[in-house]
């Protein structure tokens, strides 16, 4: 009955192993959710420029503090990038220091987020302004909380001993995630907080 | 005992309740705590049971195992198939990574829906048979029509086409299964979910803004408009892993020897199909996010009043749903690019063209949404580019109609029903395409905006086009899948029956709207009231029609006569194996050598399929 002892059974695998499906599958994962955010990010750019509403209006949204927030998330990149270059090496001891360092990291970046929330002073109720900044925020902030999750799952395997430089793609694929929320994010920094109306 | 806790459907009926119960609780636990007024908010409730019900429905059919034994860190088996194709019936209700067995299931349920979808229109159709308003009251007439709409395009036209691909391109590549067999089954598993949230939403009023759900109508419906939003975002994630699955299939997992251009033009269709997927339908899903927040979290995203911008839901709606539409018809495009070559015995005319013609289509596709919009009031500047890029899109669209007319041109016809329903589709698509580059117009579209001329046109596109090609594809591939032929005389019969009802249905409504009837009302002038007693009357034998169908299937499936590996004689990877195909498909890497159409030359082949695996072929190219 079961076909995990069946002898007709062969492999499923990829005849050009050149690409690996996996990664390939999350890079065009990738791409649609950056249309998601894109989505969003047309809505914001309706409401400016075709709109021409003065953003952010009587609302204050504290880029300075944020710049702060950012240089974490950016640097939480390269900690990631870390733990695979350690993997690659076979240090595996410095691959869970590393998911560690970068969890740590992100999860004083979302920490500040929520902080931010609170201290802001305006709702996601408060007009289309605050809908738009709280919903691409938030948007990404579960992005972040995804990750986490994830670099957390990452660090199970490698207590596990479950990664080496041969089988290596799940944490390549957290490691691309974690890149492309970093990217959203610095994306999302530049136009949401440091482009006011003049 | 045991069944209730292994991944099957009786698992579902107590998981799914159990996480809509937990989240229950938990939500109430976080409204008290959080000092939010009512903590027992009925629509917050309901909403968050709906999203937590159909995750436990697909933990319960068993979603998430595996992942969840790589989530505990465990050792995985890559080669572990106990999930693997169908040994018996029950094997059809479970959680199978068998791209076969899903295309079936993909295949069979979506097919259910159009029944019931198409039992809505019967039914408004005999409200609309006669002016005043017999059957039905406006508010029961609008949410018929809407879920007719959302149940036809979202669980219908757009999942059958990964469900024929599902079964058709893994075969036509020379792949074992999906690059992603389990995720798959997911995105299968997806739609019951969908489609229960859609129709569920009867219990609550049902959504009645019509099928693209604008606000503000939207936002003063009732509970069934948030349903409506959720169950739209349900059937996207499913598309979406779907479309990734075959990109990552067509790309990583072709033969050896099977080129770009040696691929047959279904996987074309399907790749292009899934591109315009994955970057087109976070759109959709992004619209009804911000419509849901508005109306269940009380934000300002399209409440003018609150300073935000109703016409930007349409832009965005639109930047999905218009690419949609040839989600609805490229891998129709595909299908009787391969019916009609195999019947017509002749290869595909300029077969590059039309492979490039898809791409051009995908790219297309996404400059002219706002072509929907000219009557709406946005940007006039906006209107001739999207005019202009709309009759351009024709272009690439011609060429695939003289493509297939050149295939067809001196060659061998077999008027078999797939290739009845191939022609048939080409007559009526080119009707609807012609209404199509009217509607392109300005000035053509203001006029008429929002009349039955609309109806008309998208009837003819997607039941005279898209719903064409997927009975083409069903006669087509019915012997391959269940190794048996159909009835050949009930089938011409369904053809010729559900052809002439459908154009006796839909024609009259050019005219109709051209003099003026509007659409989405239960009510009409006493001068309509001839032409929609001819309509209804035509309505009810394309119903009908249907049925003969569904019997020739299931008979046929049952009884038909045994059909061999290749009743049609076609060249492509999949009538080289047996029908039904091996669980496994290819007992060893076929070897593609020369291109998908070489009908007509002597001795041609499209690929080789050696009966056991040389032990010294290198498989990776």
């Amino acid at each position: 009955m079961s076909a995990a002892t069946d002898h007709s059974a062969p492999q499923i695998q990829p005849y050009r192993t050149g690409l690996r499906p996996e990664i390939l599958g999350l890079i065009i994962f990738l791409v649609s959710e950056a249309a998601l955010f894109g989505a969003f990010f047309m809505y914001y750019a309706n409401l400016r420029v075709l709109n021409g509403i003065v953003w952010p209006g009587e609302f204050d949204i504290p880029a300075e503090a944020t710049s702060i927030n950012t240089l974490i998330l950016v640097l939480s990149s390269f900690t990631c990038e870390f733990a695979l270059l350690s993997l690659y090496k076979r240090k595996n001891g410095a691959v869970f220091a590393w998911l560690l360092a970068t969890f740590i990291l992100g999860a004083i970046f979302l920490g500040l987020q929520v902080e931010e929330y609170r201290i802001v002073g305006f709702t996601p109720q408060d007009e289309a302004t605050g809908a738009i900044f709280f919903t691409l925020t938030g948007l990404h902030g579960v992005h972040v909380f995804i990750g986490l999750v994830l670099l957390l799952l990452g660090m199970i395997r490698a207590l596990a001993g479950r990664w080496s430089p041969e089988r290596h793609s799940g944490l390549l694929a957290i490691s691309i995630y974690w890149h492309f929320v970093d990217i959203v994010w610095v994306l999302l920094f530049t136009v949401v907080y440091c482009l006011p109306s003049s | 005992m045991t069944a209730v806790l292994k991944p099957t459907l009786a698992r579902c009926l107590w998981v799914a309740p159990a996480f809509a119960a937990l989240a229950i609780l938990i939500t109430v636990a976080a409204r008290s705590i959080f000092g939010m007024t009512p903590v027992l908010q009925e629509s917050t409730l309901l909403t968050v049971a709906y999203i937590a019900g159909g995750i436990g429905f697909i933990v319960g059919i068993g979603g998430f195992d595996y992942w969840f034994t790589w989530m505990k860190g465990g050792e995985l088996d890559p080669n572990d198939h106990s999930q693997h194709g169908a040994r018996s019936w029950g094997d059809y209700f479970k959680f199978n990574t068998d791209h076969k067995v899903i295309g079936i299931q993909y295949i069979v349920f979506t097919f259910i829906m159009f029944l019931v979808g198409g039992m809505f229109a019967e039914v408004f159709r005999s409200e609309l048979a006669r002016p005043g308003q017999q059957v039905l009251t406006d508010q029961q007439y609008s949410g018929l029509i809407s879920q007719h709409g959302v149940i036809m395009i979202f669980v219908f036209m757009v999942p059958v086409f990964a469900g024929i691909g599902n079964y058709v391109i893994p075969l036509m590549i020379g792949a074992a299964d999906m690059a992603f067999p389990r995720l798959n089954a997911l995105s299968f598993w997806l739609l019951p979910v969908a489609a229960f949230t859609l129709l569920s939403s009867f219990m609550f009023g049902s959504f009645d803004g019509g099928w693209t759900g604008y606000p503000t109508l939207s936002e003063q419906s009732g509970y069934g408009m948030t349903l409506y939003q959720l169950g739209i975002q349900l059937a996207g994630a499913s598309s979406i892993a779907t479309a990734v699955n075959f990109l990552v299939t067509i790309i990583t997992m072709r033969a050896p020897g099977m080129t770009l251009f040696r691929m047959p033009l279904l996987v074309w269709a399907n790749l292009a199909t899934s591109a315009l997927v994955v970057a087109a339908t976070p759109f959709i899903a992004g619209a009804q996010f911000m419509a849901m927040f508005d109306r269940e979290m009380g934000t300002h995203f399209f409440t003018v009043a609150g300073g935000g911008d109703t016409l930007v839901y349409q832009h965005i709606f639109w930047f999905y749903s218009h690419p949609a539409v040839y989600i609805m018809i490229l891998p129709g495009f595909g299908i009787i690019s391969e019916v009609i070559a195999t019947h017509a015995r002749k290869p595909v005319f300029g077969y590059r063209a039309v492979a490039f013609s898809s791409a051009g289509i995908a790219i297309l596709g996404f400059a002219v949404w706002a072509h929907h919009m000219f009557a709406s009031g946005m940007e006039p500047w906006l209107r001739v580019p999207i005019m202009l890029s709309t009759l351009l899109i024709a272009i690439p669209t011609g060429i695939k109609i003289f493509s297939w007319l050149g295939t067809m041109w001196g060659g061998v016809l077999r008027m078999t029903t797939a290739n009845l329903f191939a022609i048939g589709f080409i007559f009526t698509f080119v009707i609807g395409g012609l209404s199509g580059v009217m509607l392109a117009v300005v000035p053509f579209d203001v006029s008429i905006t929002n009349s039955y001329f609309i109806v008309a046109h998208f009837h003819y596109v997607l039941f005279g086009g898209s719903i064409m090609t997927i009975y083409a594809g069903f006669y087509h591939w019915f012997p391959k899948v269940t190794g048996r032929m159909y009835n050949e005389v009930v089938g011409r019969w369904h053809f010729w029956i559900t052809f002439v009802a459908m154009n006796i249905t839909f024609f009259p409504m050019h005219y109709q709207g051209l003099v003026g009837m509007p659409r989405r009302v239960a009510d009409y002038a006493p001068e309509f009231a001839w032409s929609n007693m001819v309509i209804s009357l035509a309505a009810f034998v394309l119903g009908a029609s249907t049925l003969i169908f569904v019997y020739n299937m299931i008979h046929s499936a049952r009884h038909g006569k045994k059909a061999g590996a290749n009743p049609w004689g076609g060249l492509t990877l999949e009538w080289l194996l047996s029908s039904p195909p091996p669980i496994f498909n290819f007992p060893a890497t076929p070897r593609v050598i020369g291109g998908p159409y070489r009908y007509g030359e002597e001795g041609a082949k499209h690929a080789i399929v050696p009966e056991v695996e040389p032990a010294t072929v290198e498989t990776t190219v």
